[in-house]
């Protein structure tokens, strides 16, 4: 018998079909683990667990009980709590304040809380800062808190929706022994996540979905089991893939074999194709086109948010930043695209002093950047792909002073086709594309700038399908090919391992390293450099160090 | 005593606008912009008279002001939170519609000079005998110490530091976690615009019951406004809010104190004290504020 029994659970939003046709049963005491890559609606499904929405078609049961959600507090009052993938807490308010969030009446029970967070810590190891202010806890310790909230009210199941992806080793490392121990105490985890790798250690059951439907699923018997649910999710043999798409899964796959195995989830550790390797050796001793020197950001006495970070890129060169989300990589690129100002430092453009020019100016001069922040950054979702793709040019679409939307569409629909951007027209609008299309299209626009002498692409992997991973680092590889200098900042360490020439680590707003991406022991080296060991003396300690479990 | 003079009108005129910023308050902590104060409050002025008129009692009286106060709050609710329209746009359609309202509807209801005897003040014995505090503060009428006991509820009881008040913020601040963690963000919200708008009617009743004695058209006019600035000026803290609507209603008093007292300005640079008070309290002169990060969202769960 089943805590949680799904259905032919379904659910449209009008004419997609976001989910369909899924049953699954959730065992007490275990942590079911649900796997499927972006948009293969693992979110609509916690939201119908959840009460975030209801469901169109189906039934979902508990403790053999007919179970409609029609909010959070509903789920909440029947035992079901929730993790969520980008925090519900409020980051204006403390630690203490946000767990009290869920009590009744006008008194603030803090004695009451004290004890039960007393009980948990107990139980499960986990301790939090009761008097910090949410917004200033390391990302790790934020979801500590955001498990604890979870399990104050004693839930009977804790859905968990990517709680892996803002993670470091040793962190993800405490969760699993988090989930293990709420599992034990007879509650039941559900580990929703696209990370393979990190599940075959955490989790007792999986349930595989893909466009929307169960692909398949059952009894996770150690490592043995993964080869099969990394197929079944992807629906392609992983061997197509390029081998970073398949090691940002968290999984390596043996060329020769074909066979996967698991990843050390505590290192992220990987070792795949030696592509980077080979081309290592090529862009060794060029003159480089992007000189950063001695960035620094924030005011003297307070911490830094970017403290002394030099940086040179060669033509045909890949670069990573690689690091844990919040030391400063974004900042880094804010500055270098010319949305911030450094308040010290300077960068030099293909010889040429760009530390105050303007967006404009540097695109002008061959900069090309992918912002971290698709939707409020790269794009204009109510406007059109080809507005979109051509809005810094529209100059060139001219005809008697007025736009030629014949040209411009003609124009875009070339740019769609060799970019494989799955729309229905040039004319659709950018916001209704899915993400992965929406990337191809900003980096369409990015390596379409003429005279590209560097690109910078943040976190460019990021929210996206296996398929358009694929597409995008085979693009950002061939740019490099055609001699741009490309630096990539990503959280995905395994993708730049097999992307990069070598990667930097963004540790408390430096830059350590470069490591070389092809050495034996890359993985080790970085991961070490990410959490701190290894820094310079002098670096500030003020990274959250303890432990979940 | 020319100081007492302008601080007792400066009180008098400064209670209505205290009582509607405290509510506006509580809205704009839980991530409503009421905008249709003005409305709330002219609504109020209005059913406040005609109530007392109609049913000879001042206390009715204050109780339809309180209800013409809620009628808008019902309004904006609807809009604002069962059909997430823009509360800018609502407020400021809610505004023009109550001047026309009222003012029509005293050419049908009221008749002659409009007044009403409405209350009379009751001095309380000794407390009102002390120079200069005495006649401000313990001169007040019944209604008018209703008023002031209202806010004083109101601020300690939905302050941050209760639990109602700390979930008031919680939906202000991040409506989306407020939601995932159970609490009911529409309710909320819906609670608060209407007990601001109670608030609000009970201050148009106050001005028009205590204060004017009498209805007359845009008799509000802009106090609502007022109280919204309060609100920004006071940095969405209870303190602040009531320093800046004691602040606000004594400007708009030296309008009326300063030629009285033989200053020779002209009456319009009088007529724009307050408002210069309330540019100054907003332009970031008087130290950083920052609002609930969810003011003036509409919620919708994703």
């Amino acid at each position: 018998m089943g805590l949680l029994v799904l259905e032919d659970l379904g659910r449209s939003f009008g004419p997609v079909r976001a989910l369909h046709g899924v049953s699954l049963t959730v065992a007490p005491g275990t942590v079911h683990c649900v796997l499927g890559e972006n948009g293969a609606g693992k979110s609509t499904l916690c939201n119908l667990v959840y009460g975030g929405f209801a469901p169109t078609t189906g039934t979902m049961t508990l403790r053999g009980r007919r179970y409609r959600p029609g909010s959070p507090a509903q789920a909440l009052a029947h035992g079901v709590a929730m993790v969520h993938q980008h925090f519900s807490l409020v980051p204006t308010m403390t630690v203490e304040q946000n767990l009290l969030l869920g009590g009744r009446g006008l008194r603030l029970r803090k004695a009451d809380l004290g004890r039960r967070l007393e009980r948990i810590a107990g139980e499960f190891g986990l301790t939090v800062p009761r008097d910090a202010l949410v917004g200033d806890l390391p990302i790790g310790a934020r979801q500590r808190v955001e498990i604890v909230k979870a399990l104050l009210p004693g839930p009977d199941l804790v859905l968990l929706d990517e709680p892996t992806a803002v993670l470091d080793g040793p962190e993800i490392e405490a969760l699993i022994a988090t989930c293990r121990a709420v599992a034990a105490s007879g509650r039941s985890v559900v580990l929703v996540t696209h990370k393979l790798g990190e599940v075959a250690a955490a989790a007792d059951e999986a349930t595989v979905l893909r466009s929307g439907t169960v692909a398949g699923g059952g009894p996770l018997a150690g490592d043995a089991s993964v080869p099969r649910l990394l197929a079944l999710m992807l629906g392609r043999d992983p061997d197509d893939l390029d081998p970073a798409v398949t090691a940002g899964l968290g999984v390596r796959v043996d060329v020769a074999t074909g066979d996967a195995t698991d990843v050390d989830a505590a290192t992220g550790d990987a070792t795949v194709g030696d592509a980077a390797a080979e081309r290592a050796g090529g862009s060794a001793g060029r003159e480089p086109v992007l000189r950063v020197e001695g960035i620094t950001l924030g005011r003297a006495g307070r911490t830094r948010i970017l403290a002394d970070v030099s940086l040179t890129l060669a033509p045909g060169e890949i670069v990573g930043i690689a690091g844990v989300e919040g030391n400063g990589q974004s900042d880094l690129v804010h500055v270098l695209s010319g949305a911030t100002r450094a308040d010290a430092g300077t960068v030099h453009l293909g010889g040429v002093d760009i530390t105050r020019a303007t967006p404009a100016r540097r695109t002008a001069l061959g900069l090309g950047v992918v912002p971290e922040d698709r939707h409020h950054e790269a794009m204009v979702g109510a406007m059109s792909v080809a507005e979109n793709l051509y809005l810094a040019r529209l100059g060139d679409f001219r005809r008697f002073g007025l736009l030629d939307r014949r040209r411009l569409d003609t124009a875009a629909a070339d740019v769609i086709a060799s970019f494989d951007i799955r729309t229905s027209s040039p004319r659709t609008p950018m916001g209704s594309l899915s993400g992965g299309n929406q990337q191809k299209v900003v980096l369409a626009r990015e390596v379409a700038i003429p005279g590209l002498k560097v690109l910078i692409a943040a976190q460019p992997t990021r929210g996206l399908d296996v398929g358009a991973v694929d597409h995008v680092l085979a693009r950002l590889r061939a740019v490099a090919a055609g001699g741009v200098a490309v630096l990539v900042v990503s959280s995905e360490l395994p993708e730049l391992l097999a992307l990069c020439d070598r990667i930097h680590v963004a540790y408390s707003g430096r830059l350590l390293g470069p490591v070389p991406a092809g050495g034996e022991r890359a993985a080790d080296e970085i991961g070490a450099l990410m959490t701190g060991a290894g820094r310079s003396a002098a670096a500030p300690a003020n990274e959250e160090t303890g432990a979940v479990a | 005593m020319m100081l007492t003079q302008i601080l007792v009108s400066g009180l008098g005129l400064a209670l209505p606008l205290l009582i509607a910023a405290v509510g506006e308050l509580v809205s704009e902590r839980a991530g409503v912009l009421n905008l249709s104060l003005e409305a709330m409050m002219l609504t109020g002025a209005f059913t406040a008279v005609t109530g007392t008129v109609l049913t000879g009692s001042a206390w009715l009286g204050a109780a339809c002001g309180l209800c013409g106060g809620l009628l808008v709050g019902l309004a904006q609710t609807l809009l604002s939170v069962r059909l997430r329209a823009d509360q800018i746009v609502v407020g400021v359609a809610a505004n023009a519609l109550a001047l026309a309202a009222t003012t029509f509807g005293a050419r049908l209801l009221l008749d002659g000079d409009r007044g009403v005897t409405g209350f009379e003040r009751l001095p309380i014995p000794v407390l009102a005998d002390v120079p200069v505090i005495g006649p401000v503060l313990f001169a007040q009428t019944a209604l008018g110490y209703l008023c002031a006991g209202v806010v004083l509820v109101t601020g300690l009881l939905l302050g941050p530091r209760t639990g109602w008040g700390l979930r008031i913020d919680a939906t202000g601040e991040d409506a989306g976690a407020a939601d995932w963690t159970g609490l009911p963000v529409r309710r909320i919200r819906a609670l608060c615009i209407l007990l601001t708008s109670a608030l609000a009617g009970l201050g148009g009743a106050q001005l028009a019951l205590s204060e004017v004695h009498a209805f007359s058209d845009n008799m509000t006019a802009g106090i609502g406004y007022l109280a919204v600035v309060a609100v920004i000026a006071g940095r969405w803290r209870t303190p602040g809010t009531v320093v800046a609507a004691v602040a606000f209603g004594v400007a708009q008093a030296l309008q009326y104190a300063l030629p009285a007292a033989g200053v020779g300005l002209p009456p319009a640079v009088l007529t724009m004290i307050p408002y210069l008070v309330a540019i100054v309290a907003v332009s970031g002169l008087a130290g950083a504020s920052r609002a609930p990060s969810c003011l003036t969202v509409p919620f919708a769960r994703a």
